[in-house]
């Protein structure tokens, strides 16, 4: 199920691609899935074909989804070990993030717990 | 006859028009959208159950009205069907009538109680929704375009044995009563006509399977169930229009190639028998559909957890007056009726303009040619 709130700060095809990549983590989306055709999914969203499309795309450069001509949107089968190249990315994403966390007073230990939560609750839900 | 399927069609009509509140969306009100958890609020049943006696009263002088008149002093079939045919529309108008007046009313309460201020706004859409679509395949209706092409072929072959004058118009009772100079456009009338309509439909279809599957944040699963239902009825529905259509097409044809070949009987029985059809075809689709997410589901479930309350978003301002859908951000071309059970335009995509509009002005030129 997408989700996708315009009172949130993040816009919505970043919101979009999250919800997607959360339905691959529980199960929901299996590798070799078709999802939904851009104009289909704006459509139920009621919101521009843009904000679908631009949302396919950075999934398919995130390499979550391959766009599969004449089939559409197809799940990529998950990868056995992250490479290098992709670690270093979300080590670049996830900087800023750790660093706003450390000037607020926030503990190493804290941090644990935070992400540890973050991975239950997008597991769970 | 006449007055037996008029009478019926009006009985049909009032009956629909007076349940339409309780019968749509129960989170769409008088085309004024609310939070699912007010959806039984006292004040809005209040104004529901206003418009059905209302309703009910005018249905009622109307039917009344009718029997007596035609009791009173027998009118002739011409004016018998005129104003029996008239009857349906009035009461469609002042059923329009009340509902812009309670349109207003549920504006201002929702204004009043401030209903959407603690929600959390949001746009929902199940991945998996498409794969649970049973609407038919749009290709379906040209299997019907088969016969449509042997009555050309039939009556190009047979041109020459034809006599001069062409009917173009029958009455009430099956027979001709308006003509036509033979040519080509004149024969070949009907069936052009027919290949058009079957386009229409193929288009109609296309394009609501590719609108779309809207649901409901506040009550996903029978908002979801109510989408699928009408998509898949409304679907089945248009098909046997299209079926019943090149039937009836295909009988006026055959009648006019080859005179007397139906008896007089059969010509009265058979538009009465498209008429039953088609409302029974009516009936089944708003049970169907009118059962699911409305007043007539009977159970309301709401959260009472006491976390923020999650809806979709408030759409209102796309809805011109509650009724015509203006949003150019849609791909949608077909959305869900907000009165009614059905589906309605987006007047923002052009797309729609061309599935509706350019096949009734082919069929208007075309009869303007005859």
């Amino acid at each position: 199920m997408i989700s996708l709130n315009h009172a949130l700060d993040i816009p919505l095809y970043r919101q979009l691609s999250t919800q997607i990549m959360e339905s691959v983590v529980r199960g929901e989306l299996l590798a070799g899935d078709t999802l939904p055709s851009v104009r289909a999914l704006a459509g139920d969203l009621g919101v521009n074909m843009h904000t679908v499309n631009k949302s396919y795309h950075e999934l398919e450069a995130k390499g979550i989804i391959e766009i599969v001509p004449k089939k559409g949107a197809v799940i990529k089968a998950k990868e056995q070990k992250i490479s290098t190249k992709r670690l270093e990315g979300l080590s670049d994403e996830f900087r800023p993030i750790v660093v706003e966390a450390l000037i607020n007073g926030m503990n190493q230990e804290e941090i644990y717990m935070l992400i540890t939560n973050i991975i239950s609750k997008v597991r769970e839900d | 006859m006449e007055f037996a399927i008029l009478i019926m069609t009006i009985l049909f009509v009032s009956l629909f028009q007076i349940g339409v509140p309780f019968f749509v969306k129960r989170t769409v009100v008088f085309g004024v959208t609310i939070p699912y958890e007010q959806a039984r609020h006292p004040k809005v049943m209040h104004y529901k159950k206003l418009y059905a006696m209302l309703t009910t009263i005018v249905a009622f002088v109307a039917i009344v009205g009718f029997f007596i008149w035609n009791q009173a002093n027998p009118l002739d079939e011409t004016k018998l069907v005129l104003i029996g045919s008239i009857a349906p529309f009035v009461i469609l108008l002042t059923g329009l009538a009340f509902y812009f007046y309670f349109h207003y009313k549920i504006t201002k309460l929702k204004k009043a109680k401030k209903w959407f201020g603690e929600v959390k706004q949001v746009r929902v859409a199940d991945l998996t929704a498409r794969a649970k679509d049973e609407m038919l395949s749009s290709f379906f209706h040209f299997i019907p375009t088969v016969i449509a092409v042997t009555l050309i072929i039939l009556s190009v072959n047979l041109f020459d044995q034809l006599p001069n004058q062409i009917p173009t118009h029958w009455g009430p009772d099956g027979m001709p009563d308006a003509f036509t100079d033979k040519s080509w456009l004149s024969v070949l009338n009907l069936p052009i006509m027919l290949i058009v309509l079957q386009v229409m439909f193929f288009g109609i279809n296309f394009f609501t399977k590719r609108s779309g599957i809207k649901i409901n944040a506040g009550n996903m699963k029978s908002s979801k169930l109510r989408q699928l239902r009408l998509r898949k009825y409304t679907s089945w529905f248009l098909f046997v229009t299209n079926i019943l259509m090149t039937l009836l097409f295909a009988f006026l044809q055959l009648n006019l190639l080859y005179e007397n070949l139906f008896s007089h009987a059969l010509l009265v029985v058979f538009p009465v028998g498209f008429t039953v059809i088609m409302l029974v075809g009516a009936l089944v689709l708003a049970v169907k559909v009118g059962s699911v997410d409305s007043d007539l589901e009977g159970k309301l479930v709401v959260d009472q957890s006491g976390k923020t309350k999650t809806e979709s978003i408030d759409e209102d301002r796309y809805w011109k007056g509650g009724l015509v859908y203006f949003n150019p951000n849609d791909p949608s071309v077909f959305v869900e009726k907000r009165f009614g059970i059905g589906w309605t335009l987006n007047f923002a995509n052009p797309i729609g303009y061309f599935v509706l509009i350019l096949p009734i002005v082919l069929i208007f030129v075309f009869s303007f040619l005859i």
